[in-house]
């Protein structure tokens, strides 16, 4: 059965990045340059394919966009400046409004307007609604304890709902994921076992991102600069989701600084602050491949961030110095990032922390599998005819 | 005529460095060729080619009195020109000389000295036995008529006319249709710098109708031609609607003639499943140029196509039509996608190829525009070719081109309201008749062939005939207006010459021998042979002949005579093989 190209679709990636994907003429440089290339994951190449014939049935069940870190290697050695590392990053957020059923995420990266709009009302209705609750019950000189303008333990009841919320998104849009993956996109059959057997992969790959400093090997930047900063960048967020969704009550305490805990924050902190800046500092100055082009949601993931970090660290240091009315008016101010971060993360770049790992784990089964059902095929050639 | 008692033969044996004298023993030839009757002196020497060894033939020719010189070296094809010279600076015909190829059929195939010195030493006497019979010979000269034959009105035969015009010459042009301009003058825009097509004819165009040196004959063609180089004599007549019946003949005296008759385009109805002639809207590439050149592109129900595709190779590249590529297909695809886009930004173009030959100047920069501007490209196999069906009415569009697109690996359908078929060039069908009037040759595919694909890309076998432009291969308009200029200057350098010089090695008939047969006109290969009317007597035309010998061997009473390749010259030099 012919699949049917659809010349309109080059059009529609343009608003998620792909700007130069037309310039393609399928010489091969970039998958022979690609350090993840190889004989089952033939890309960038054949991802430049379908995007050029719009085979959106092939290309939303390839993992290959995920597989790619962007080194940026094939992008500075294409000859047609056709931008193939910045092809594979557009896929990926099309890949995002893909998985995500609710059609948010297509209007976040076709639409700054929308994103921004929809992030300040987000954040506008989260200061309301804190301000209705703290002016209600609580008194704004008291940061903690006995009546407190935000408690933690209302805080905490906060943080799960939208954690709670956050897990629906996420888990949902993964299970698409896997459906498209897996099934869809899948022609021969995968055994359960090779779902256990591979398990280990996904937070091998969550934790060391190994793939990733595998890159490193083709670049021009100091040795594991944007693998570490990633990775310290990536612990941190963690470390701080932990903390906020957890132990946000012993956080909260004060004024001392509760080492055993705070330590944490401090260490997740630096990794966060180097991390935003690193990235805001390449992408103003554009000085390697990966970060010459910006998304208009890239600069709204990592100013967002930056602007989440910062909120934090004041809001942190007005309540250990006493300053309680400033500390409860920073904690407004900084909920009203982290509320439209958090509730933006399945719609957004950020989802990547989830779809990556899994990525990997579905390709390396998607490898066993095929290996085994040729082998398959080898042994038995009678029962085949 | 010297007798051959007087013969005052020197024999030079050269060792080419070793090449000779590793396996031939030289000094043994000299000293048995010493012996052979008529030989003054033999010598050997390291290089005989060499301005030393040239110089020695010089010197002996004219203290010994040297009247026959024998050089045994290497082939003919490589030195012979260099020893008749030297025996033209001593005063000597050059033609009282012959070579033994002692190199190339000796010292470099044998593997035994001995037998190859015995060889050497026959072939060495063969060649002075035949060097006894030589006779004095003179080239000879003919005039050149300056009036020119230009065949076609294309872009090519008028760029030809005009240079030839300008230069001072008649030239009379020969057009079958009512105006100028060929194939060109059905097209839009040129690839890949989008120049008009008509700014390029119009200034020709205009040129030629008022050139005082040009007499263009409309609605005409070439009926008869006879003669030789600088003296043809063509019959023009009015083509009157029969294509073998012409009237009102002309005749005219002219010394050369250009080809240009160009091409014709593939008939796309030869390719079943694309549909052409049954699908309303698959149209060939010059149909597109018809609409463009109308201002409007769309389709048979009059709307405007939002998908549009091109496919290239149509009757070329194939196993079953033509295996050679048309040139220009490629970047006239590129063009229209240009076209169709700048006319309806709104489209979207597939074009669907076997490879993309962007070769010329500015080409490979037009394709990356291409692609710049959206251009879906699509690579299918060599006869694999795309199959057109029609789509179903709840599909967005008229048709669907089923393909198995080869960079994807995938079998794709891919949507067009307007499908463009890049029809290929191939020979006219007149090819043949005009082949066989002027004499030319034609290839497998009917075009003209050149005398040497790269030494003389405009000349043909026969002289004072040169084929330019897409007659003789497809070809684009720099190509085409090069050939033609490289023709007209090729004529140019004969006219200003004044006269034409022949070989010295034509066959003549020996009139009282001739009975009058006849054999030997139809067998001439050059159409060297006329019959006189009044004498009932075959005369060679020395000017056309290449002295090949057909006629010779043919004529059953012996009478005719290849000069330089007389009887007695080699009977004796095969009677000389066979006395050592």
């Amino acid at each position: 059965m012919a699949i049917r190209v659809n010349p309109t679709f080059i059009d529609d990636l343009n608003r998620y990045g792909a700007e130069d994907v037309q310039l393609c003429y399928q010489c091969g440089d970039c998958s022979t340059v690609c350090p993840h290339a190889d004989d089952m994951y033939i890309f960038p190449r054949k991802s430049m394919r379908f995007l050029q014939m719009g085979l959106e049935q092939k290309i939303e069940t390839t993992l290959e966009p995920w597989l790619c870190y962007y080194c940026g290697q094939c992008s500075i050695q294409c000859p047609r400046e056709a931008d193939p590392g910045e092809t594979m990053m557009s896929l990926r957020r099309w890949l995002i409004s893909k998985y995500d059923f609710t059609g948010i995420a297509r209007k976040f990266f076709k639409s700054r307007l929308t994103e921004v709009l929809t992030i300040i009302t987000v954040a506008v209705i989260t200061a309301v609604f804190l301000l209705f609750y703290g002016f209600s019950g609580g008194n704004l000189t008291i940061y903690d304890g006995k009546g407190a303008f935000l408690p933690s333990t209302f805080i905490h009841r906060f943080d799960l709902t939208i954690g709670g919320v956050l897990l629906i998104f996420l888990l949902t849009n993964a299970i698409h994921m896997w459906y498209l993956v897996m099934i869809k996109g899948t022609d021969f059959p995968v055994p359960w076992w090779i779902y256990i057997k591979q398990l280990y992969q996904l937070p091998w790959h969550f934790f060391t991102q190994k793939r990733y400093s595998e890159c490193e090997k083709k670049q021009e930047h100091p040795v594991f600069m944007p693998w570490l900063i990633h990775l310290g960048l990536m612990f941190g967020y963690v470390t701080m989701l932990v903390l906020v969704m957890v132990f946000i009550e012993q956080l909260q305490a004060g004024p001392e600084i509760r080492w055993q805990v705070h330590i944490f924050g401090y260490l997740a902190t630096i990794g966060l602050l180097t991390g935003t800046f690193y990235f805001i500092r390449n992408r103003i100055r554009k000085n390697y491949v990966q970060y010459k082009k910006s998304h208009g949601t890239d600069w709204v993931f990592v100013i967002l961030l930056f602007y989440i970090v910062l909120t934090g660290i004041l809001q942190h240091v007005f309540h250990r110095t006493g300053l309680n009315v400033a500390a409860n008016i920073t904690y407004v101010i900084h909920l009203m990032g982290v509320v439209p971060w958090l509730l933006r993360m399945p719609f957004s770049k950020w989802s990547h922390l989830i779809y990556r790992p899994l990525a990997m784990y579905f390709a390396e089964i998607r490898r066993e599998a095929a290996a085994r059902q040729a082998s398959i095929i080898q042994t038995v050639p009678v029962l085949i005819k | 005529m010297e007798s051959n008692t007087n013969c005052r033969i020197g024999v030079y044996i050269c060792m080419c460095g070793t090449n000779i004298a590793k396996m031939i023993d030289v000094e043994s030839v000299a000293k048995f060729v010493s012996s052979v009757p008529n030989v003054v002196l033999a010598k050997t020497y390291k290089y005989m080619c060499s301005n030393p060894g040239q110089e020695m033939i010089v010197q002996d020719i004219k203290e010994n009195h040297l009247n026959r010189v024998v050089v045994a070296a290497c082939s003919p094809n490589m030195h012979e020109r260099t020893f008749r010279s030297a025996l033209r600076s001593a005063g000597l015909n050059q033609y009282l000389f012959e070579m033994a190829n002692i190199r190339e059929q000796c010292s470099w195939v044998h593997k035994d000295t001995e037998e190859a010195t015995l060889k050497a030493k026959e072939l060495i006497n063969a060649a002075i036995k035949r060097v006894v019979y030589h006779e004095e010979l003179e080239s000879m000269s003919v005039a050149m008529c300056p009036n020119v034959l230009v065949i076609g009105g294309g872009i090519a035969g008028m760029t030809a006319a005009l240079e030839l015009a300008d230069a001072g010459n008649l030239v009379y042009l020969v057009e079958k249709e009512n105006h100028l301009g060929g194939n060109l003058a059905r097209v839009d825009l040129t690839a890949p710098y989008l120049y008009s097509a008509r700014d390029l004819l119009t200034e020709r165009i205009t040129r030629i109708m008022n050139h005082k040196q040009v007499q263009v004959f409309f609605e005409s063609r070439l009926s008869g031609l006879t003669g030789f180089i600088g003296n043809f004599k063509a019959t023009i007549g009015k083509l009157n609607g029969e294509p073998d019946n012409v009237t009102n003949q002309v005749e005219v005296e002219i010394g050369n003639v250009i080809v240009c008759t160009g091409f014709k385009e593939f008939d796309a109805a030869r390719i079943v499943h694309y549909g052409y002639g049954k699908l309303p809207n698959v149209i060939t590439s010059f149909e597109l140029e018809k609409m463009i050149r109308a201002g409007r592109i769309i389709t048979k129900e009059g709307k405007t196509p939002k998908y549009v595709a091109i496919i290239h190779c149509v009757g070329s590249r194939s196993q079953e039509f033509h295996t050679y590529c048309s040139r220009v297909c490629c970047m006239t695809a590129l063009k229209y996608a240009h076209e169709i886009k700048s006319a309806n930004p709104e489209s979207y173009i597939s074009d669907i190829y076997i490879d993309m030959h962007a070769f010329g100047k500015g080409h490979e920069d037009f394709y990356k525009r291409s692609s710049e501007a959206k251009t879906l490209f699509l690579m299918y196999e060599k006869d694999d070719r795309p199959v057109i069906h029609k789509a179903s009415p709840k599909d967005d569009c008229e048709m669907l081109i089923e393909v198995n697109e080869k960079l994807s690996g995938e079998l794709i359908e891919i949507p067009a309201d307007l499908v463009v078929l890049m029809v290929g060039m191939e020979a006219r069908e007149d090819s043949h008749d005009i082949a066989r009037l002027v004499n030319i040759s034609q290839d497998k595919d009917g075009w003209f062939i050149e005398s040497h694909p790269k030494l003389e890309p405009v000349a043909t076998t026969t002289d004072g005939i040169f084929i330019a432009g897409t007659c003789v291969a497809p070809k684009d308009i720099p190509d085409t207006v090069a050939q033609a200029r490289a023709a007209a200057a090729r004529v140019l350098a004969r006219i200003s010459k004044g006269k034409i010089e022949v070989d010295a090695l034509f066959s003549e008939v020996i009139e009282d021998k001739c009975s009058g047969c006849r054999l030997c006109n139809q067998l001439c290969p050059y159409n060297a042979i006329e019959f006189d009317d009044v004498k009932k007597i075959s005369h060679i035309i020395s000017a056309l002949c290449k002295g090949c010998g057909v006629c010779v061997a043919a004529c059953p009473s012996a009478a005719i005579r290849g000069r330089h390749f007389t009887d007695q010259q080699v009977l004796a030099q095969v009677e000389g093989l066979f006395e050592t």
